[in-house]
């Protein structure tokens, strides 16, 4: 990730790879207002409307099994 | 330096199933370690790397690319092309079929879809605990730990009570297989099949089979709120599973759940009772129990290895890995590893930041069921809370004899009364 992806006070968003989630529902677990896995599909979502720190954000992306969460480029 | 140069650090044995009876060799593990690299751990005729630091396990896992669950298969032993091929379940697939058999039946392990069978695992758990504690003392893994995760999945499945005794004892008749002795005969139950083509070479897998079969057509025709329901429906794009795909995730259903949850609540009960310090702790402070219900599941480590086989020539820790060798994730070696979990030979209930293995090390194969075993330790704990129920252990286990379930085959214990608050 470069600077540009990140706000101003350091925090960031996360993308879910709906091709490599499988649902396995531990983003959801270990932060439940940010994620939101869909019963239906089994995809998780990131439903936050605010962004996390970024060591929360590694954290996190650390801790998705499928290595499918990713910090979202800034636009 | 050529390959054959190469000092290689040869494991000391961990896969003796005779070194189980007294418990997880945790010092071997450790020296496996401390040694720099990987250690060639000879097996059979061959070997295989035996991987135990945590990062390394981490890396095997994720990196399901290079490191297969297909090839081979994933227990330390190879099988034959045929019998993998007839027994080949999610477990032992690879990417594209993998994600797409799972993506198949995801949604009903998603934590709010398990979340549905709370009120089930509350009832099951009710039942067993407050039985137990009218006897006042038994084997636990009898009365308790070994009914409530076979009673939990047949009721999601589906299947009804009345048949409820016939799939234990099939269950019961599948953990023999994973022994070396086994107590029916190949044609039992009109089996048919060659054993070397059914998991865990037992004719009870083909009863299992049968039995799923049967339920599954009753299903499509009369669809229920229940897990085979879910999986006769389930539906992404058209595809559906396949009856080969559909037995054997029936199969692998019925048993992971079991044998790994029965292991996590017989060690979780001994932990509670000889560290009575940390019972305590939970029992003034039930905020403990996310954190004890992980540290539970870390200290049981039920699963004990899982194999992946190198699909390409690699590298790990600075060791060379050569396609078509295997590599074993020890979590039972990660998660004592010392240098991510401070103390890791204490039990301690408040643990925090508890990155165990136990569900695997990440990864596409990551346990299914991760949250319905969660669920069956956090209810096990709030009803034993609100009972103020303290156990103790009288003697010693009788464990199993197994390199790959830490299994306990039965732990005497006593409930002892509490002081009420
Ligand atoms: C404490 C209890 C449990 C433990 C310790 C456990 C452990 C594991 C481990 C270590 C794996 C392999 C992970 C890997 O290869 O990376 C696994 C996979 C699996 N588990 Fe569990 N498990 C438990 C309970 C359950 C339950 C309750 C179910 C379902 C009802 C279940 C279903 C599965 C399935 C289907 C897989 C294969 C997943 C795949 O290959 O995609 N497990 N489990
Ligand atoms: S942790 Fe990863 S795999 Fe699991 S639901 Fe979240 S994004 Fe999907």
């Amino acid at each position: 990730m470069t600077d540009d992806d990140m706000t101003d006070d350091g925090s960031v968003r996360i993308v879910v790879d709906g091709t490599r989630c499988i649902g396995a529902g531990q983003c959801e677990m270990l932060a439940p207002d940010h994620f939101r896995v869909d019963d239906d599909s089994a995809l998780a979502e990131f439903v936050g409307q605010d962004s996390l720190p970024i060591t929360e954000a590694e954290t996190l992306i650390d801790r998705c099994p499928s290595g499918a969460l990713s910090i979202a480029p800034s636009d | 330096m050529t390959d054959s140069e190469k000092a290689v650090a040869a494991a000391p044995n961990v896969t003796d199933s005779d070194l189980y009876v007294s418990g997880i060799p945790h010092g071997r593990l450790a020296e496996i370690r401390r040694t720099p690299g990987l250690a060639w751990h000879p097996y059979g005729d061959d070997g295989f790397w035996a991987v135990c630091r945590h990062s390394d396990v981490k890396t095997v896992s994720k990196n399901s690319d290079t490191f297969s669950s297909a090839i081979g298969h994933t227990n330390l032993w190879d099988l034959e092309a045929d019998a993998l091929e007839a027994r080949r379940s999610l477990i032992d697939t690879d990417a594209p079929d993998h994600t797409r058999l799972r993506r198949l039946i995801a949604a009903s392990f998603t934590p709010k879809n398990i979340k549905r069978w709370e009120q089930t695992v509350r009832d099951i758990t009710v039942e067993l605990l407050d039985e137990f504690a009218a006897t006042g003392s038994g084997d636990w893994v009898d009365m308790v730990a070994a009914p409530l995760p076979i009673k939990v999945i047949l009721n999601m499945l589906g299947v009804p009570l009345e048949d409820a005794d016939y799939l234990v004892e099939l269950s019961n008749y599948l953990v023999e297989g994973t022994g070396e002795q086994q107590s029916i005969p190949p044609d039992a139950f009109g089996n048919t099949t060659e054993l070397r083509l059914l998991p865990f070479n037992s004719p009870a897998s083909h009863a299992l089979f049968e039995y799923g079969a049967k339920l599954a057509e009753q299903r499509r025709r009369d669809p229920r709120d229940d897990l085979v329901t879910a999986l006769v429906q389930a539906e992404d794009a058209g595809d559906r599973l396949g009856p080969s795909e559909f037995r054997n995730l029936f199969h692998l259903l019925v048993f992971a759940g079991n044998e790994t949850t029965r292991t996590a609540l017989s060690h979780g009960a001994m932990a509670l009772a000889n560290f009575s310090d940390q019972w305590n702790r939970v029992l003034t402070n039930p905020d403990l129990v996310p954190s004890a219900t992980e540290e539970i599941l870390r200290w049981a480590t039920p699963v004990m290895h899982m194999r992946r086989t190198a699909r390409t020539a690699t590298e790990l820790a600075g060791t060379a890995i050569e396609a078509g060798q295997k590599v074993v994730m020890w979590y039972s070696s990660a998660n004592f590893d010392e240098t991510v979990f401070a103390d890791p030979h204490q039990f301690d209930a408040g643990r925090s930041d508890n990155r165990h293995f136990a569900f695997g090390g990440g990864g596409p194969h990551f346990c299914l069921g991760a949250f319905l075993a969660r669920l069956e330790v956090t209810v096990l704990l709030e009803e034993m809370i609100k009972r103020r129920m303290v156990l103790r252990q009288d003697g010693e286990p009788v464990r199993a004899p197994s390199n790959f379930v830490h299994g306990v085959l039965s732990v005497q214990m006593s409930t002892v009364e509490v002081s009420p608050q």
